[in-house]
């Protein structure tokens, strides 16, 4: 990377001038709070089973189907669109997998067949949600909405409302196995950021789609084919989701039908938007949306540790929230920066601060 | 009332919401008796899962034309409350002869209670209450007692820790009914027993899946020194289990988890052995209802709240017994 070549102290500076930067630094400071409540929160022991185990490890589980559904999301954020249904299909997925495990036999060959089902029928959605949105040229926020309406009744309709558990060994080992002491999830999720980031960044991917979120029509025009990177783009981030729903279905082998996936498209955009993708479009950045679900699970585990009140949950994670909003934003820090430099002009100072 | 006035009356409620069908409510009342049948409104909640489904096809079941009654079953569309309203003020423009009534939510009913009371149509509300709780808008209220419930499942780990235990709770959303009735029924008879230590309690939003994570954590926040979970439906308990195996713990053996609601899947972990107590919250109460309609029909008078009898499972073999005819 061209980074470290100049030194580690100019690698930090360009990872401080990251939006993301204040996403790490929220997710440490969390820690820490963790760590001032319990001393040995961050230890990692050798579990039961011979796997790591604590709570660092539980958080990088609980952040790989948000990893996922933020990555896709943060591709459809950069076409300038929106994909609000990704909670809907994630619940479909599971559905359609926990209905057919249930009388299939306990097989490897069956897990795979349950993820082949699980691509095609969520491929299915996100193509619907493309069609509407690059064919018929729908806004993105409308037809995604539509899936997200009938997804879940959709998944009502494939288990017959009901809450339908299976048991195959090989699926549940996908949410719950380790591989070299790590968890599964978390090594397929990063996995598929470090795939998506090199891809889309190593050819010129990133920049079309970039090129669409800023102005669709200049795109065009520039010889980018608007409509197949749109369609692409819905069916990669509903294959995504579907993944994410197995992540999530597979943990206890049980699909909700009214709640798995539940509001997780709130999540994946939050994850976007703490990562520095511009929802407006024309901007993105897979780090930082990894950066952003990590930081979305911290945040709910350390509510469980610190045993923060049921009904004091959602102010506690929206004041974390807002916090970091705040730091993020360039005329709040622009404040900060004249005050300190108006108080004592002492660049030194701030050189020591900035690093 | 002169006719002037109750056509003041009916478009002052047309304006207040019901503009459509607020003028027709004059004028109807009796009917639908051509047919020798006592037509039944039924405004439902639809699909939400197991518990609801057992006790809706429960109520449609007994209400068959051989019993001599026709239900229209209206559920609400996507739990949401404005539906519901709808289908109530279609039944009181029907004229139908009762309306039974499982409000999504609890408040907003006061208008639409008062539309049926002038249509002299007796509404009987089944499971979920209103607020706020004025009993002279509707007849009865038909269900099982949240309280009762959580205290029996108190009652329950009162005797089975008589040397003292460390207990979690996961409750469902906060703010909700359900959730605040079974804290108050659990909390008064534990809290009473300075042995049990509370080392809290959090929400798992009703979810298998988020009860797994809150109690995975749970556990290594305390150092697995959780001797007790009490889950207040059975989709959180059965996450709980799980945490609990994956901890290196055994279910029903360093771990006790009880729970509320009695579903199918619950019975068949408790005669496994991973939930140790089970109380069911009963969802069928057709019987029960269906005797409610002939004496309000008869214009016999009903207590404003009637409890419909809820049972306990507190051993693999009582589970065995009950699972064969477990109808949700």
């Amino acid at each position: 990377m061209s980074a470290n070549a100049r030194g580690p102290v100019e690698a930090l500076k360009g990872l401080v001038r990251r939006q993301y930067f204040w996403g790490i630094v929220a997710v440490a400071l969390l820690l820490l709070v963790n760590l001032v409540k319990d001393p040995g929160y961050l230890a990692v022991s050798i579990g039961p089973s011979g796997n790591l185990a604590g709570n660092v490890i539980d958080i990088l589980r609980a952040a790989a189907p948000v990893i996922l559904i933020a990555v896709g999301m943060c591709l459809v954020v950069a076409t300038g669109g929106i994909d609000l249904s990704v909670g809907s299909v994630m619940v479909v997925a599971g559905a359609v997998s926990m209905e057919f495990l249930k009388d299939a036999p306990d097989t490897v060959g069956s897990t795979f067949t349950a993820l082949a089902l699980v691509i095609a029928v969520s491929a299915a959605l996100g193509a619907v949600n493309g069609v509407l949105v690059s064919v018929v040229g729908l806004q993105p926020f409308i037809s995604t909405l539509v899936i997200m309406l009938a997804g879940r009744g959709l998944a009502k309709v494939i288990t017959g409302g009901q809450n339908t558990a299976a048991t195959n060994e090989t699926f549940r080992w996908i949410a719950n196995g380790y591989v070299f002491g790590l968890p599964v999830v978390f090594l397929l999720a990063l996995l598929v950021a470090v795939g998506v980031g090199l891809l889309v960044r190593r050819s010129a991917l990133g920049l079309m789609l970039e090129a669409i979120g800023m102005d669709a029509k200049a795109a065009r025009l520039a010889g980018v084919n608007r409509r197949a990177l749109l369609f692409t783009v819905y069916i990669f981030g509903g294959v995504l989701a579907g993944f994410a729903g197995v992540f999530a279905t597979a943990s206890v082998m049980t699909v909700d039908v009214s709640r798995t996936g539940y509001q997780l498209e709130l999540d994946a955009i939050l994850a976007v938007v703490i990562g520095g993708t511009s929802l407006a479009g024309g901007k993105f950045n897979i780090t930082g949306a990894v950066v952003g679900a990590i930081l979305i699970a911290t945040l709910d585990k350390t509510v469980v540790f610190l045993g923060v009140s049921s009904s004091a949950t959602p102010a506690f994670k929206a004041i974390v929230i807002v916090a970091l909003c705040l730091l993020q934003s360039e005329r709040v820090r622009r404040v900060f920066r004249q005050r300190r430099a108006a108080g004592t002009a002492r660049p030194a100072e701030r050189e020591v601060v900035a690093a | 009332m002169s006719a002037k006035q109750r056509i003041v009356q009916g478009l002052g409620l047309a304006t207040a919401g019901a503009l459509a069908l607020g003028l027709t409510a004059c004028g109807g009342g009796e009917g639908g008796d051509d047919d020798g049948l006592t037509t039944i409104g039924f405004v439902a909640v639809g699909p939400e899962g197991a518990w609801r489904e057992a006790n809706e096809a429960n109520i449609q079941d007994t209400f068959t034309e051989d019993a001599g009654y026709e239900l229209k079953y209206a559920p609400a569309t996507n739990l949401d409350q404005k539906s519901q309203i709808d289908a109530f003020t279609s039944f009181v423009d029907e004229g139908v002869d009762v309306i039974l009534l499982s409000a999504t939510e609890a408040t907003g009913w006061e208008d639409s209670l008062k539309r049926a009371q002038e249509a002299e149509i007796p509404v009987i509300l089944l499971d979920r209450g209103i607020e706020p709780d004025d009993t002279d808008l509707y007849v009865t209220r038909i269900a099982p007692d949240n309280i009762e419930v959580s205290t029996a499942v108190a009652d329950w780990a009162v005797s089975a820790f008589p040397d003292g235990a460390n207990y979690f709770v996961l409750e469902g959303p906060a703010g909700v009914s359900v959730v605040n009735e079974r804290n108050e029924g659990f909390d008064a008879v534990v809290g009473g027993q300075p042995s049990l230590v509370k080392v809290g309690a959090q929400t798992a939003n009703w979810s298998t899946e988020e009860a797994k994570g809150v109690v995975e954590t749970v556990l290594k926040s305390n150092n697995n020194d959780v001797q007790f979970i009490f889950a207040q439906n059975d989709e959180m308990g059965l996450g709980a289990v799980q945490a609990v195996q994956e901890a290196g713990l055994t279910p029903g053996v360093d771990v006790k988890i009880a729970t509320i609601d009695g579903t199918k899947n619950a019975l068949t972990a408790l005669a496994a052995g991973e939930l140790s107590f089970v109380a069911e919250y009963n969802p069928l109460f057709g019987e029960t209802t269906l005797e409610v309609v002939e004496q309000v029909l008869n214009g016999d008078d009903v207590e404003s709240s009637i409890v419909v009898p809820s049972a306990t499972f507190d051993s693999p073999e009582a589970a065995e017994t009950a699972l064969p005819d477990r109808k949700f």
